[in-house]
């Protein structure tokens, strides 16, 4: 019987990469950048990671990781609880199962992957919003916050996609 | 995906993560946003000042203006707020100066797109409790919603939960002001036949008990068939200091005795608890 040891630390150091950068990007997403009023024109960073960094490495973004950041992220933006550890475990099922459609792709493809990705989970989101808030909850404010993270994901790609090669 | 679920029903039932454990996270984290944050604000600081460069002739020659006018102001203000002391003293009258708790800074933001909120780096340990009013040099920003040991979340007055009991300035007429999750506040329950102007001030009426009377929200900046839009006061697009005040409304008990003019005074102790 053979020992196999768990995929994250099979990489050594570097197979935790993908969740703490997420968890950065999370944790970048409290600063108060641009406007500190209207944290709309931050993008989602942790969507962004968790789909680039499943896309690439879906085996070192388990669910667990994936839940966990989720969790911080509801009590730290003080959203109702469960909303994005749902987005970001949605994010995971979503990849597992269409990778192989797009896998191996041009980047444009991936941005536009994403593109349609974010804009169904932002609905979903806006939806249970207003389900928990028991109100119809605006909808500008998510469509710009899902416009700006969908624009922005490129560049982040690019950024992740540096960091990836430079380290595994 | 089961815990996503559960944890969004106990949300709205109300069973949810209780807000202590909120501020906990928040409390985590503030040492680190307090840390960050500084050079956040000093690159921000420093473009800012760049872009401003080119501007500084005529904004010197605009502020040289507004300080030989507000110098005026000031000058009455001074004699108003004398004499309005000295008749406070004669009514035996409470004051409205509200005392500050704590000057906290604006170390973090939540709620992405789907609330309003900013995390200060000021706690319990500096004073600082539940449903606080929080002002900043020009205005409203809204009420703390919980509060740690080292920081405090506060609700911005552009958040779509904010509801405040509001009057306009120039009628004196009630209503209530709501967030919208965006830039503007949307002023409801205004009373039938108000006369609405753009440009007109919407300060606190002091109802509800967390707010103050007469602290500036907005201003009118649009008046709709079917809403009427105030632009807020206070800097929220770019929040840095921010005093919560230790506010506490006058309960019946603390309220001073009603004056009874004279001609009207009961003329028997019969006749007065009647």
């Amino acid at each position: 019987m053979t020992f196999r040891r768990p995929t994250l630390s099979r990489f050594g150091l570097s197979g935790y990469l993908p969740v703490i950068i997420t968890f950065i990007c999370a944790f970048i997403m409290l600063l108060p950048l641009g406007t500190s009023a209207a944290n709309v024109t931050v993008p989602h960073l942790a969507l962004a990671s968790a789909f680039y960094w499943l896309s690439s490495r879906p085996l070192l973004m388990p669910y667990g990781a994936c839940a966990l950041i989720g969790f911080f992220l509801d009590l730290w933006l003080d959203v109702p609880m469960g909303l994005n550890i749902g987005l970001l475990v949605l994010t995971r099922f979503f990849v597992l199962n269409q990778l192989k459609h797009y896998k191996g792709r041009s980047r444009i493809v991936y941005w536009a992957v994403f593109t349609g990705l974010s804009f169904a989970l932002y609905a979903i989101a806006w939806a249970v919003t207003s389900i928990v808030r028991g109100d119809l909850w605006p909808l500008v404010p998510i469509l710009t916050q899902w416009a700006v993270t969908a624009v922005s994901f490129g560049p982040l790609a690019l950024v992740f996609g540096r960091i990836r090669r430079s380290v595994m | 995906m089961a815990l996503s679920v559960t944890l969004l029903v106990l949300d709205a039932s109300g069973l949810g993560i209780p807000v202590r454990i909120r501020a906990m996270a928040s409390d985590i984290v503030a040492p680190l946003l307090d840390i960050l944050e500084r050079p956040i604000r000093g690159t921000q600081a420093g473009l800012e000042r760049l872009a401003g460069v080119s501007d500084i002739y005529l904004e010197n020659e605009k502020l040289r203006k507004e300080n030989e006018m507000m110098r005026e102001w000031r000058d009455a203000a001074l004699k108003l707020t004398r004499e309005n002391d000295e008749l406070r003293d004669l009514l035996d009258a409470p004051g409205r100066t509200v005392p500050t708790v704590a000057t906290g800074r604006v170390i973090g933001v939540g709620g992405g797109a789907f609330e309003r909120n900013v995390v200060l780096n000021v706690g319990t340990g500096d004073g600082v409790a539940l449903n606080l009013p929080v002002v900043d040099a020009t205005g409203v920003v809204g009420r703390t919603i919980q509060v740690g040991r080292l920081s405090s979340r506060v609700l911005l007055v552009t958040d779509i939960n904010s509801r405040i009991p509001v009057r306009l300035e120039d009628s004196g007429a009630l209503a209530i002001i709501e967030g919208q999750n965006s830039r503007e506040l949307r002023l409801n329950y205004v009373p039938m036949g108000t006369e609405i102007k753009v440009g007109t001030r919407v300060l606190t009426s002091g109802h509800g008990g967390i707010f103050p009377p007469d602290l500036p929200i907005g201003r009118i900046v649009e008046v709709r068939e079917d809403a009427v839009i105030v632009e807020p006061e206070s800097l929220l697009d770019r929040l840095d200091f921010v005093k919560v005040l230790a506010y506490v409304p006058l309960t019946p008990e603390t309220e001073p005795e009603p004056l009874v003019p004279l001609e009207k005074a009961p003329a028997t102790q019969a006749e007065a608890t009647e």
